[in-house]
This record gives structure tokens, sequence and C-alpha cells, in this order.
């Protein structure tokens, strides 16, 4: 059984609830008062992640942090038809991994904002949204000519990977932090194709899409 | 009116004489400086090593680190109620509104979260004041589909405070244990322009009602920080379990708020469409129309 | 430039269930594209609470607000459906504002009160537009119109050469044509420039003529790549000047009748509505059906169990459901079925009106409301009683929801409306030929279950209204979870009371005795009112109540209606009271 010390609020730990959703995987959340508990940074979690931050899994004894290390391991072991981390295609593998550093991006810039309006957080406001804009032009861009050569997701995979999921809910969140997507209609519509991906869950903060066309 | 640095500040009567919670006191680190902004001035706050708390108003750039009660600054009113610290940067009334259930012994007393979130003061409260949006933004918590209606109810104001009562909605699992849903019964309070509490039927004492407040700190016209506060019927749950539910739930309301415009809150009757179910919303435009209310609002 | 035509999405960008945000000089709007392919633009504000429709669910033929669970109709932007209460039709017509929408060239336009006919683009009339990636810029219109003569690309034939030749030609106030030319090709690219508020645009750049396929995408990345130079240049450029002010877009006041809540249904809609039989054909032996397509405008917005009142050719008024399904805007449609003892209602629309032929009918009124927070829903048609049903099991289906619709009739070609059954599929259900005994047997099986909140909806003819309302009430449903529709008045009327009326306009007073009615007594003494079914089920006599207490005897006024006690229905109703004083 897998343990995801969680925090329903944060992005990064969602990011792993949404794709032990999506794979239909269970696992018992320990929720963490991250805020106002600040119990991430109590000597008792420090003993679990010495770096005081969550999310962190203990699977079977095995244990790991960070969200993005997180998402590659449990899609590794998880699913078995090999398309959430594509490993044995080598351009997929190298699109998957170049994405989720683009996600590192918009963690640090969209997500940051985020905390500094939601919880207070002494962060340069406007230099974070500069930042995510710039990111988000980017992603805009490569999403528009994704769907011009008929593929709804950031990698060249015709299924969504790991990187679209660790993404996303930075993106979907970003109005929190006072970023509009009103400027990024090719991200608008990927945000729609992910909520509609079976087995997709939200986080607070965020509505599930219109349903598509009945089958 | 404008500071020395010329940027506005409230000067609305209704809303400068009140009392603000600007911080629950076991969050507050003692003997440090905290800043922040009430009504677009300037303040900070500190607690000392002794436990007083010290409110002062402060140039926008202001950086001083430790403070004593003989020093030299534009000190403001403070009082010390349910958890929280309170400030105010006007002429407020002698003490903050009383709150009867947070001194019976038996109920726990916390703020379940501060979250800063981009809208008026009283839009804030007016979603709180709504049961009609239970279904679509808590859904499978406060409400559910199809179980939608709004059942009548009745509003009322008592000692100059406006009350929502005999009020009914359907909530699934009223229990983390039940697997049918009930009809909970709500209460509605409005003590000042800015805080409102419901009281409701707690699942732990058919008898009695668990207390939920949300005390608006507003920071500008157009952005709260909204301090969550509880007083519950529960000696079985952590605060880590007691808070994810509240945080959740106010963590859905916020989108919804952020996307109304505009922004501040229309007095004008004409501005948007209610129905029977918004009885307490049209009650509480109203009051703050009786009130003279100008601030984080549109008069009509 | 609010009476100019702007772009304000592309065509690509309204995909099936998107609801696209947009803003036309500093005003939201809430794009979406209904299933069957219209464009809706929308303020983006749902009128209730100021929430952005932007965030709403787009669902092919209704739009929900995400705050509150509103239904908008797709065309009309009307409400149809407000659940905090269920049981209710929406008293008012509540509509979020919206405006007039073209798909043009690849682009969506509309314009705030824009004047005229969309303006079309010669060089773009004359061969098929490809549409170019459209790129957001933080300047102004005007700067933007400004830096794109300077704009440089190649044509498709030299695209990795550079130093193409460009002329410009200006096209009114928003539009640049660029040709650029090189090595005897030529390409001419438009640009549409949206003025998105004071110091954003959007560039919809469309190219004239269709590239070849294989060179599609590189055509493509080149002009975003050139575009995109040009906005560095020209966000630069924003930069060193003043900033400027957002536009503020007026938001309009609601209606005085939308400002507050209402009590009943207020205001009788009597303004009659020209529409045309765009189609009439025999669906069932016995029974017509009819489309009737506006020819001054919208239709209004209906919600399902809404009837009509038909005037027909003879003068007489005739009710009848309409069959639509949600969103379902672009005609009404209704079933007729030829009554033996017509009184000449359903014998003109047989016989005597065809395709083609104008007729008055009135904006659709709800007295047969549908409620959709229902565990289960049961619906009971008796033979053309099925039409409401229809409207309802479709809206049911297409939100999911669970009911049966089942159908009697005499015999398998008594059925109407195949097309519509076939697309409901299994949740519907004929019970053909049976006896008066069989189909009480039959409802008893169908009703032996009562469930918390599960509702039933009978339409049919008046035995089987009473079958089926005393079997619901046998097998324990109670009382308000059935729901019937009326077409006849079946209460027995009163009429032995005597009073007076006062008529206030033509000061006069009458007195009405037992065995007369008021309408009776109004004709003999030379006032003259419409009348149409004297037996209380058609609304025509309605007449304004200024002084007494009615005694109500029709079926067409709603609980609500009747509550408020200021109109009545002079064929039936009457008053126990001594004297009515009424608006005449």
């Amino acid at each position: 059984m897998i343990t995801l010390y969680n925090w329903d609020l944060s992005v990064n730990c969602y990011k792993q609830r949404l794709l032990l959703s999506i794979l239909d995987v269970e696992y018992e959340s320990i929720p963490v008062d991250f805020y106002p508990g600040w119990e991430h940074k109590s000597a008792e979690f420090k003993r679990i992640n010495p770096l005081g931050h969550i999310p962190v899994i203990v699977d079977d004894g095995y244990k790991l942090r960070d969200a993005h290390a997180i998402l590659t391991y449990l899609a590794s072991k998880y699913d078995p038809s090999g398309r959430w981390y594509p490993a044995s295609d080598p351009h997929l593998l190298g699109e998957t991994a170049q994405w989720m550093l683009f996600a590192e991006g918009t963690t640090n810039t969209a997500s940051a904002a985020r905390l500094h309006v939601n919880l207070g957080y002494e962060f340069d406001i406007e230099v974070l949204r500069e930042g995510a804009h710039e990111l988000f032009r980017a992603l805009d861009e490569h999403l528009w000519f994704r769907e011009r050569e008929g593929l709804d997701w950031v990698t060249s995979s015709p299924h969504p990977t790991i990187a679209d999921l660790a993404i996303f809910p930075d993106v979907m969140l970003s109005e929190e932090g006072g970023i509009s997507r009103l400027d990024y209609p090719a991200i608008r519509r990927w945000t729609d194709r992910v909520r509609r991906i079976e087995g997709f869950v939200v986080m607070p903060g965020m509505f599930e899409a219109a349903k598509g066309a009945p089958k | 009116m404008t500071t020395a640095t010329g940027h506005a500040v409230c000067t609305d009567p209704a809303i400068l004489n009140q009392w603000y919670a600007v911080a629950a006191i076991p969050e507050i680190s003692v003997a440090q400086v905290h800043r922040t902004r009430l009504l677009d001035s300037s303040v900070a706050y500190s607690v000392t090593a002794d436990g007083e708390c010290l409110a002062w108003r402060t140039a926008p750039n202001d950086a001083t680190v430790t403070v004593d009660a003989s020093s030299q600054l534009d000190w403001l009113p403070t009082r010390t109620a349910f958890g929280y610290l309170w400030m105010s940067v006007g002429e407020p009334p002698p003490d903050v509104f009383e709150v009867q259930e947070s001194a019976e012994p038996d109920r726990r007393t916390l703020n379940a979260a501060t979250i800063g979130i981009a809208v008026s003061a009283p839009r804030a409260i007016e979603n709180f004041l709504d049961m009609a949006h239970f279904p679509y933004v808590h859904p499978h918590m406060l409400g559910e589909e199809p179980h939608t209606e709004v059942a009548d109810y009745t509003t009322e104001l008592r000692n100059g405070e406006l009350w929502a009562v005999d009020c009914r909605f359907y909530q699934p699992k009223a229990a983390v244990s039940s697997t049918e849903g009930v009809m909970a019964e709500y209460l509605y309070r409005v003590p000042s322009p800015y805080c409102a509490m419901l009281y409701k039927s707690s699942p732990g004492d058919a008898e009695r009602m668990d207390v939920i407040g949300i005390f608006v700190h507003p920071i500008s016209e157009e952005f709260v920080r909204a301090n969550l506060f509880l007083c519950l019927l529960d000696d079985v749950s952590s605060d880590t379990t007691i808070r994810r539910f509240q945080q959740t739930i106010f963590s859905q309301d916020k989108p919804i708020l952020e996307n109304q415009y505009p922004k501040r809150l229309p007095l004008d009757p004409r501005a948007e469409t209610p129905i029977r179910a918004d009885k307490m919303a049209i009650a509480y435009r109203r009051w703050l129309t009786d009130l003279g209310v100008t601030y984080g609002v549109i008069p009509a | 430039m609010t009476e100019a035509w702007h772009p304000v999405a592309a065509s690509s960008d309204l995909p099936l269930r998107h609801t696209f945000h947009g803003q036309l000089l500093g005003r939201e709007l809430a794009i979406w594209r209904a299933d069957g392919g219209f464009v809706n633009v929308w303020e983006n504000r749902c009128l209730h609470r100021g929430v952005r429709l932007s965030i709403g669910l787009n669902d092919g033929r209704e739009l929900q607000c995400q705050y509150h669970g509103w239904r908008y109709a797709s065309r009309t932007a009307g409400c149809t459906y407000i659940p905090a209460h269920p049981a209710d039709a929406p008293a008012r017509t509540i509509c979020n504002r919206s405006f007039l929408a073209f798909e043009r060239y690849g682009l969506v336009w509309t314009g705030e009160s824009p004047a005229g006919e969309l303006p079309t683009v010669e060089v773009l009339e004359a061969a098929d537009p490809f549409g170019l990636r459209n790129l957001p810029v933080n300047a102004s219109a005007e700067l933007v119109i400004e830096m794109l003569h300077g704009h440089g690309f190649q044509p498709n034939a030299k695209l990795d050469n550079f130093g193409a030749e460009i002329a410009v030609q200006s096209y009114g106030e928003h539009c640049r044509v660029l040709s650029a030319m090189a090595g005897g090709s030529t390409t001419t690219v438009v640009f549409f420039v949206q003025p998105v508020d004071a110091s954003r645009s959007v560039i919809r750049p469309v190219m004239v003529g269709v590239p070849e396929p294989l060179v599609q995408t590189d055509v493509l990345r080149h002009h975003n790549a050139k575009l995109t130079e040009l906005r560095d240049r020209i966000e630069s450029e924003a930069a060193r000047l003043p900033a400027l002010q957002p536009l503020s877009a007026a938001i309009e006041q609601v209606p005085i009748h939308l400002s507050e809540v209402p009590i009943g249904a207020i205001g009788r809609r009597k303004a009659p509505l020209r529409v045309q039989v765009a189609r009439k054909w025999q669906t069932a032996t016995d029974i017509v059906a009819i489309e009737f397509e506006s020819i001054d405008g919208q239709l209004p917005t209906f919600q399902p169990g809404a009837h009509i009142d038909v005037h027909l050719p003879n003068g007489l008024v005739r009710q009848y459901s309409l069959t639509n399904g949600p969103g379902e805007l672009t005609h009404y449609r209704v079933g007729v079925k030829l009554e033996a003892e017509s009184r000449g209602g359903s014998a003109s629309l047989h016989e005597t009106v065809r395709e083609g032929d104008v007729v008055a009918i009135s904006e659709p009124r709800n007295n047969f409301p549908l409620r959709r927070d229902s565990l289960r829903t049961v619906l009971i048609a008796g033979g053309i009683g099925v039409t409401p049903l229809l409207a309802m099991a479709q809206a049911l289906h297409h939100n999911d929801l669970r009911y049966e619709l089942h159908y009697f009739a005499r015999a398998d070609d008594h059925v109407a409306f195949r097309t519509i059954l076939d697309e409901l599929g299994d949740s519907t259900q004929a019970h053909l030929g049976l006896s008066p005994g069989g189909t009480a047997a039959e409802l008893e099986r169908i009703l032996d279950q009562p469930g918390h909140a599960e509702h039933v909806y009978v339409c049919g003819p008046g035995p089987m209204l009473e079958a089926t309302r005393r079997i619901a009430a046998d097998r324990g449903w109670p009382d308000e979870a059935v729901h019937f529709e009326y077409f006849q008045n079946a209460t027995e009327i009163d009429d032995t009371t005597s009073f007076e009326i006062n008529l206030a306009r033509s000061a006069l007073t009458l007195r009405v005795g037992s065995g007369e009615t008021i309408l009776e007594v109004l004709h003999q003494h030379g006032v003259s009112l419409g009348s149409s079914c004297e037996q209380g089920a058609c609304g025509t006599c309605s007449v304004a109540v200024l002084d007494g207490e009615p005694l109500h005897q029709d079926v067409y006024l709603s609980e609500a209606e009747r509550e408020l006690g200021d109109q009545m229905m002079v064929c039936v109703s009457r008053t126990n009271g001594k004297s009515l004083t009424l608006d005449i």
C-alpha cells in the first residue's frame, strides 16, 4: 500500500492524487497540516523528509520525495501500458523529461504566485507573474501547433503523459495567483482535455470540465 | 483621502469604525513585528513576550524590527477575541461582538485557515450566506445534485444584527460514517458588515450547534484575507482533520469569488437578479445600504 | 468603435463543448458553440450574481453557470432552469446579455452595437481563407495597426529566402492587407486587429488562398515566427509609451421586473409572435406535426412542459405543448390530434393550415414545470398527451438524469414523433392497444414502488389522468410528487353564486346571477372581451382584478398566480363575496 503525505490544497500533492486516481491505484493519504499548522516543518515530519516539504510517498517501505520524481516512479511502476511514462520510446521519453522540467518552471512562477496571494508568502509577485506569462505564451504556441498536427498533449504521444499532469495544476490554478489565461486559448482547450481524462479528479479551486459529446 | 505617499485609503466611517481580525493569535510569532494592510492603511502588530498585543500605523516601507509598549508610535486599538487579534484604524465600539459559544468549555475553537482572495469583503460575506451554491461549488460535501432546492427561510434584524433563521439544506454524508444525506439546519448571523457566522446542526450533539465564522480582513476594496473561525462540538477529530474539510470548502469558493465582477458588491437592486433563495443576500445588501456603507460596494 | 464589427475568436477556438473566454473593447465575452453549430457570444457575466460564464459548462445545448447551476439556452441566452427552485418554471424571462455573431473567414465576428452588415474583404471573397495563428499583443490596437506597416514575411513559394517586397493596403480602421512579393510569387495576408482593451489586442491574420498541404506547417510556423518578432517590437515600443487606463465597459442595469424577487408569475405575455408554418407532416394516424419558424427574430426561450397558444385562421385559440429538446430554438414543434368532436381547432390545423402560412402564437408559457431534482422521473403519456413529456424526456436525457417514459397508444401507427423516441433509446417504452383495465394494470406495475424524491408527470385523456392519480395515491405516492397537465378543465364549475361586478374603466356595475358567467353578462351588455375555450383552460379571457376575492375555477392560472389574486378567467371564475372590481 502506498502512503502519501498530503495536503489537499497543495498542487504538488494533487499531482500525485491525480495520477493515482487515473491509474486507479489505492493509497492511504496522511494529511499534513501545511498551513496554518506548518506541520511539514515540524521535527517529526523532518524525520520523514529532512527538506521539510511535501509530497512524500512511502511505497512498501520505499520512500520518495519531490512531486515530479514521485510521478515518474508511480507511472513507471503502476502503469502497465507504459504510456504515462513512455520509457521505451527515446523520443517520447526525452520530451516527457523536457516538459517535466517546464513544469518546474510553472511551479516556481504560477504556483508560487498562488502561494503569495493565498497564504501571503513574501515573493516579488510581479516577477512571478511575468515569468508565468512568458511560459504560458510558449506553452500556448506549442499546444496550438500540436493541435494542427492532430495531437492533444504536450509531448508528441497520442496519449497524455505525466508531463501533462505535472504542468496542468500550476496552469489550472494560475488565476488564483492573478495570472489570467484569457490570452491562451490553446492552453484553455488543453485544460478541458486533461479534465476529461478518465479517472480525472479535481482539487479544490478547480471545476470539472463540461462532459464531451456522448459516445 | 490619501496618505502622505499618495495612495487612497478608506474614509467610510461605517467600515472604518469596526474591529477586524488580522491574525490568529497562535500563529503570531512572539516579539516579532508583522506587517499588513487594513483598509488600505499600512499597519503592523506584535505580541510581546508577556503576551501583550500591540498594533500601530506604519509608513508603507517601514522596517521596524522590534517594538515595546514604550515606543513612540501611532498606536491603534486592539482586542483579543475567539483566538484572534482584532484591531481598528477608526473609532471602534468598546468590544468585539460576542460569540457566546466560544466560552463554552467543551468546545474546540480554532482558526481553520486564513486565505487571500481577490474580491471585496461584501462579496465574500454574501457567498458565505448563500446555500443554493452548495451542490455546484461544494459537491459531495455541503450539497449534491439533484438535491438543489432552497426551502423558504426567514430573515430578521436582531439588536442591529442581521439574521437568517429556519434555513435547511440537503447535505450528503453529514458524518464520515453516514451513507445517506440529511437535511442540515443552519442559522446565519451578520454581526458586523464584514463578519458573518453560521450555526449548523452538529453531528456530535443533537441539542447544540457548531459555529463557523468568517472574519474578513479587508486589505483593500478588492482584496481580502478571510479568517475562517471554528467553534465546534468535536472532541474526537484532530485539528488537521477539522481544518482539512473547512479549507477545502473555502478553496472551492475562491474561484467563484475571484470570477465575480464587478468585484465590489453592487447595492443597486438593478445590478443583478435575485430569486427567493437570495432573501438573505437581498437583506444583507439593504442592511449595508441602511448602514451607509460605501467601501467595498458600489453604492446604489 | 462600438458600432464596428470585430473578430473576437477563431472558429477553431470553439471546439465541441468548450467555452471560450474573450474580450472586446474592455467587455469580457463568453463565446461557445452549441452542438448544432450555432455560435453564442454573450456578455461574460451571469445576471444572477455576476459570475463569469466562461467558467460555466457548455453542454452542447445550454450553458450552465458554475455558481448556482442556472441554465441558459443557446441562441436566446434565456434562463431555462433555476435549481434552487426546482418546482417553479422561471416566472420571468431572465436573459443574459448576448451579441450578434457571425462566422466569416474562419473568425467569429461580433460588435457591441454593430451598425450595418458585417463587411466583406474583397481579396478574401475571391479565394479560400487560410487562418494563421492568432497572436495576443500587450499594446493598443492603434499601435499594432501602425506597426503592421513595417511587418514583413515571405511568399509561400520562397519561405527560405528573405527580403520580400511588402505592399500594405489599409482596409478600414482595424484591418491591413499585406502582400509579400519575391521572385515572381506573391502571398497576401489580411491582418485583422481586435481591440481587446486599451492596451491589449489580438492580431488575427488570414491568408488569401490555402497553401499546398505539404508546406502548410512551414507556412504557419513562418508567420508565427514573424508575428512573434513583430509582437516583441510592438511590446517594447508600447512599454516606452505612457500606460493607458483599461477601458470600462458599462454593465447594463437589469430590467425593473428582474430586480425584485417574483412572488408569482408576473405579466401575461400577450404580444403574439408571427411565425410561419415551416413544415407540416403526418407523424401518426390522426396526428400531424407542425414546425413553426420565426419570421421576425429569434423565438423566445421555453422550458420543458411549456405550451404555446396558437391563434387559428378561424379565430379560435388553442394550446399546444412544445415537443422541443433543450436549446432547440430554431423552431417550435407541436403535435395536433384531429379530434372527432373538434370545435374547429384541430380540424383547422389539420385541414386548412399549410406550409408557408403565417399564424400568430403566444410566447411559451409553462404550467407544467419539470423538476430536475428528482432521483427518478416517471413520465406517463396517453396518446397526444405525449407532447409535453417528449420535451421533458429530452431534457432529462440530455442532463443524464434518471427517467422513464411510458407511452400508451392505441396501436403502433398511433405512436407519434418516432425520431425523437428513437433518440431517447431504452428509457422509453410503448404500451399499445391496452383496454382501460389493461392500462390500469400496467399503471399499477409502473407506479408500484414510490421512492424518495421521485416524481411522476402524466398527460393524457381525462380517464387516464384520473386512473393515474388514483393508483399513485393507492401506492403511496405523495400528492406533490404527481404532476398533471390539463388542457381541458375537468373541474365541476360552480355557477350558483350571484354577485356584482364593477367595471372600473367603463364605470359600469353589472349583476351576475346564478347560472350566468361573467363573460356572458359582459357580452350581454356590449362589453367586448376575447374568449376562446370558455372552460377556463386557455387564458384568453383573463381580466385584471382590482378589488374583491376571485373564486378561481380555471385550470390556467398557477397556484402562485391564484394567490396573487390580481387576475381571473371570467368564463368560469366568480366570487364568493358580494362584488368584484375588474379592470375593464
